[in-house]
């Protein structure tokens, strides 16, 4: 009994994971722990990278805000700042709203950076939100304005 | 079988929740300016069973929640008249516009509040509100009697308590 109990558990899983791998726009290996990214930029080493919001603000330090992927005019902007980067260098995008399936940004914002071809696109993996997984955490943010 | 994977998901859920408040706190004061740019502060509603509503207009299951919140409220009308009961809405929205279209479009009249500070919010803090929607119904002494009901299980909490049911 307890055995196909367990059967039928990781059977769920597995084809929840499959069914999203195979409709997301970014691969697994695409995903930035919000841990790196801190100490990427703690150490220094964020220069190299651009950071984007697509979200409804942009805590994170040294980060770009585009305005809620979802909407028209925030795609425009993030199309008219990725004309004008090289398309090797690493963008990374974040949203922190709330959990990936409930977000209606990433999707849009993450579509159009493979689009445009950058290969070395990141989204910021945050499981629930820029406050729990970030904010809460001491990780840099921005003075606030 | 199934009842033991819905056990196994209500704890995986139950442990979502920042244990930081609990029934029986004094719920933390909130003092905030209204989408009308008046000031409010929830002490000025001791006596009253309050539903302190946390949402934002980026949070689709909280927007969707608004129409059940109407209803109980119409219902209500005259608790709510009389000063025993009340709803306050705490938006973590970030854009002004987008919070006061969403109030003005779901036709929302009980007292709403925010900082516009998103995630940053102080209240957030306060609260250690770790996901949304979340909500807390404090007695007329400013104690947590509630966390976080929904649907169904909140009508029948707040009409229990105001003994409307």
């Amino acid at each position: 009994m307890y055995r196909i109990f367990l059967t039928g558990v990781l059977a769920i899983l597995a084809f929840q994971v499959k069914a999203q791998q195979k409709q997301e726009p970014w691969k697994p290996g695409q995903l930035m722990a919000t841990e790196v990214l801190a100490d990427r930029i703690l150490a220094g080493e964020a220069e190299n990278m651009l950071i984007v919001s697509i979200g409804p603000d942009d805590p994170i330090e040294g980060s770009f805000d585009i305005g809620p992927g979802k909407d028209k005019e925030s795609i425009a902007a993030l199309k008219s700042l990725l004309g004008k980067t090289p398309k090797d260098k690493e963008v990374v995008i974040y949203c922190g709203c709330c959990p990936f399936d409930r977000c209606p940004n990433i999707r849009p914002a993450f579509k159009l950076l493979n689009d445009m071809g950058f290969k070395n696109a990141k989204l910021l993996d945050i499981p629930k939100n820029i406050k729990v997984d970030w904010i809460d955490k001491d990780y840099p943010v921005k003075e606030e304005n | 079988m199934f009842s033991l994977l819905a056990f196994i998901f209500a704890t995986l859920n139950a442990g979502a929740q920042d244990p930081g408040l609990k029934i029986g706190d004094t719920a933390p004061e909130i003092r905030l300016l209204t989408a009308a740019n008046d000031s409010f502060a929830l002490s000025s509603l001791r006596g009253r069973l309050v539903l302190i509503d946390f949402w934002a207009t980026w949070c689709a299951p909280c927007v969707k929640e608004q129409p059940e919140l109407k209803n109980l409220y119409d219902e209500l009308k005259k608790q709510v008249g009389e000063g025993k009961f009340e709803i306050v809405g705490v938006s973590l929205d970030k854009s002004r516009e987008n919070w006061v279209k969403a109030i003005e479009r779901l036709q929302i009249s009980w007292p709403q509040v925010s900082d516009l500070k998103f995630w940053r919010s102080p209240v957030a803090k306060a609260y250690h509100i770790e996901e949304l929607p979340f909500n807390v119904i404090i007695d007329g002494y400013g104690k947590i009697i509630a966390m976080n009901l929904h649907g169904e299980e909140l009508g029948a909490f707040v009409r229990r308590h105001l003994g409307t049911d």
